[in-house]
């Protein structure tokens, strides 16, 4: 059961020149108390994605098409049992589909205030510098029960805020301290608490271990695991760390040049990659089974989104790109099948294995073939490989 | 709330009483660097090689260089400020009658330059880039770079002439007998009403100038403040965009606000000083200017020192305020 589901999603920011394509045609669920992973190069989107499912795109930015669905909706879109009001489902002015889903793009200022936090929460990427210095930790945490829940009384919710930081290790009366008192691990684990004040459904986590030394990510990541299996909480975590991704997600995406290109369990796209560009960032991580002999950069960098060539987004820099891959970029297709000699089962849905890849018909050879250093050296132009 | 220690208190008291300290040396070289002595502009060319000598005697001005410092060091910190020659008053006569006016007015323009401005500052920068904030901004902008006098006749023809609505002129109505009858007597309400009234029109003015350098400090802060990390937080986690602006954003804003204040309200303390004679408002600003058309050193140098003390006063104020307001800020135990 989804959670929460991206439909075509496509956002741009506006800027002097054309826009800039942060994502394009994203499909993927998140499931119930399942974590998904984002991972992909710095610059392909990911934290635009994550910013926009509660409407938090810098000025600039805007959905152009596209959907993210929520399996719940208002409280007064509901009946006192707790079902959707059957006219809320039927009247086109309400964002709700027939399944009862509401899509967060649709909703109004107002109203996307009330979902933060209260349903999905946001650790953002930089969340070393997130608490604000003038107020104590504790009070913050407060502050988010407090808006949400008003009937919640002042002293109770300070309780609520130390039992809180105690679950992620924190000692209660730290909760007295400010954010300069605390490391970086506790201020990291301090958001996640936060991230929890009030119950939600989901929550967001960018790059949650990132700039901290191995030990801490450690313990950052066991305050994530935990706080999740105590409140039950679906998780979307984005990383560029895909040995990171492994050992925490359940499901993982990833995410080049605005595109998803490969989807499908841990499992699955960690152990069989479908798609090159997997393949090659696996390469760059130190990898937590085998111990990779030395680590495999692919050569050059993500493309910039302004104005992108009709052509596999991943091209300029894939070993294995031949004619087939400079008419359009590849849509979605069953990895599944691909094993089994169909190559071109199209699945747009986040069901199974999918790669967004033309030759998935010779899938074993470039996953033979990305292992050698030799493939992603060469620096040849794609129509002669 | 003890966040400020007796040590971090003391530290800065001592800090700026050397200050003090300085500012008399600097006005006694000063003084002595001056090209020949005051006592010329008090003789007249009828006065014998004898009577000038006692004069000279009289000033102290025979006394060897290092006593004549020392007595000056003395006396200043005992309030003793010498003789105005101009007035036939001892010195401190004149400071006592004319200060508490001009505190009154550079207080009060302070206190209303300082809720204006950083309020003012803080919706330009929230609004950064907008229509409104470039037009509000350059408004300030013009009335900072305007002379202080030149806005004060403005307002003077404004609501003076044109409106009829505020006196243009002194501290009080002068011949009340005159205005309200013969039998006229204050009664200490009154008095207090007359002197607010009087007291509109050089506010104004002076705040017309004296909120700006806090709005544009906070501006720019704001811009920075708004790019931060918390802040982007604090609306994820579903604060209203008021919230987010006052609670998270401007408390920020507020520091760098309070660490640059001094340098606003000098500003302030200086348009005061112009604004004064504007109006012909009795405090220091109307003093000095007598002072130095009339050659009466003894009072210029002791109206300098006095709005010099003001000024280190007020940085004390400063200090004060912002530890209150940055709680990374260790009291007492390291100076930064
Ligand atoms: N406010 C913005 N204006 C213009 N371009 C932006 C803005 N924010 C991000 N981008 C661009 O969008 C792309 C995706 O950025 P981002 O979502 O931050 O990627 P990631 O989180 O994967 O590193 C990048 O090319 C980035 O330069
Ligand atoms: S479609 Fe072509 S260029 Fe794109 S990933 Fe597959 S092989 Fe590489
Ligand atoms: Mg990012």
């Amino acid at each position: 059961m989804p959670l929460l589901e991206f439909e075509d999603l496509s956002i741009r920011y506006r800027t002097d020149g054309p826009d800039v394509k942060a994502s394009e045609d994203v499909n993927f669920e998140v499931d119930y108390g399942k974590t998904f992973g984002l991972v992909g190069e710095s610059g392909c989107g990911k934290t635009t994605l994550g910013k926009s499912i509660l409407q938090l795109l810098d000025d600039n930015g805007y959905v152009e098409s596209g959907h993210i669905w929520y399996d719940d909706v208002l409280p007064e879109w509901k009946t006192d049992t707790g079902k959707v009001r059957p006219e809320v489902v039927e009247d086109d002015r309400y964002p709700v589909r027939d399944d009862g889903m509401m899509d967060l793009t649709a909703l109004d200022s107002d109203d996307i205030r009330r979902v933060r936090w209260n349903n999905i929460s946001l650790i953002p990427q930089s969340s070393m510098n997130a608490l604000n210095p003038v107020y104590r930790v504790g009070d913050q945490i407060v502050e988010a029960i407090r808006v949400h829940e008003p009937e919640t009384p002042e002293d109770e919710a300070h309780e609520r805020a130390r039992d809180l930081l105690e679950q992620v290790g924190i000692e209660r009366e730290r909760a007295d301290d400010y954010a300069h008192q605390f490391s970086g691990g506790m201020k990291q684990r301090a958001i996640i608490a936060m991230a929890m004040a009030c119950n939600p459904d989901m929550v967001i986590a960018d790059e949650p271990t990132t700039a901290l030394d191995v030990i801490i990510q450690d313990r950052v990541l066991d305050a994530i695991r935990e706080m999740q299996d105590q409140f039950d909480v679906s998780m979307l975590i984005i990383s560029h760390d895909i040995s990171v991704m492994a050992e925490t997600c359940d499901r993982l995406g990833v995410m080049y040049g605005g595109r998803l290109m490969e989807s499908g369990t841990t499992k699955e796209v960690i152990e069989n990659p479908a798609n090159p560009y997997t393949m090659g960032l696996q390469n760059s991580f130190p990898t937590v089974e085998e111990s990779q002999e030395r680590l495999l950069a692919i050569p050059g960098t993500p493309p910039t989104l302004t104005e992108p060539a009709d052509e596999c987004r991943f091209a300029e820099r894939c070993p294995f790109a031949t004619n087939v891959c400079m008419n359009d970029h590849p849509p979605m297709y069953d990895a599944e099948a691909a094993s089994d000699g169909r190559s071109r089962v199209q699945q747009e849905a986040d069901v199974g294995h999918r790669s967004a890849c033309y030759r998935l018909d010779v899938l074993e050879e470039m996953r033979e073939r990305a292992k050698e250093e030799e493939t992603w050296q060469q620096t040849e132009t794609p129509s002669s490989s | 709330m003890t966040r400020i220690s007796a040590k971090y208190l003391a530290q800065r008291l001592i800090i700026s009483y050397l200050t003090i300290l300085v500012i008399m040396t600097l006005l006694f070289v000063l003084l002595h660097s001056m090209p020949g002595s005051f006592i010329q502009t008090m003789q007249s060319p009828d006065m014998t090689g004898e009577q000038i000598e006692r004069l000279k005697e009289q000033w102290g001005l025979n006394e060897p260089l290092w006593k004549q410092y020392v007595d000056f060091m003395v006396n200043y910190q005992t309030g003793e400020f010498g003789w105005s020659p101009h007035w036939n008053v001892p010195v401190w006569n004149l400071i006592e009658r004319r200060l508490p006016r001009t505190v009154i007015l550079f207080g009060a323009t302070t206190i209303t330059g300082f809720m204006i401005g950083p309020l003012v500052g803080m919706y330009l920068g929230w609004w950064r880039g907008t229509k409104r904030d470039r037009s509000i901004f350059t408004g300030g902008l013009i009335a900072y770079s305007l002379p202080s006098f030149w806005i004060a006749w403005l307002f003077i023809w404004l609501f003076s002439f044109e409106l009829d609505l505020l006196p243009a002129k002194y501290m009080r109505t002068q011949f009340p007998q005159e205005v309200y009858g013969t039998g006229f007597e204050w009664t200490a309400m009154m008095a207090m009403r007359d002197v607010l009234w009087h007291l509109a029109l050089p506010l104004l003015s002076l705040t017309a100038i004296g909120w700006v350098g806090s709005m544009l400090i906070m501006r720019t802060v704001m811009q920075n403040v708004t790019e931060q990390d918390y802040v982007f937080l604090a609306r994820a986690k579903g604060l209203s965009e008021r919230k987010v602006m006052i609670k998270h954003a401007a408390r920020n804003a507020l520091i760098p606000v309070a660490t640059g204040a001094i340098v606003g309200i000098a500003f302030i303390l200086d348009g005061a000083v112009v604004i004064e004679n504007v109006f012909n408002y009795p405090g220091m600003g109307n003093l000095i200017l007598d002072s130095v058309l009339n050659n009466d050193h003894p009072t210029t140098q002791a109206v300098f020192f006095m709005l010099a003390v003001l000024l280190v006063i007020c940085r004390i104020i400063q200090d004060i305020a912002y530890t209150y307001l940055d709680p990374r800020i260790k009291f007492g135990e390291e100076e930064s």
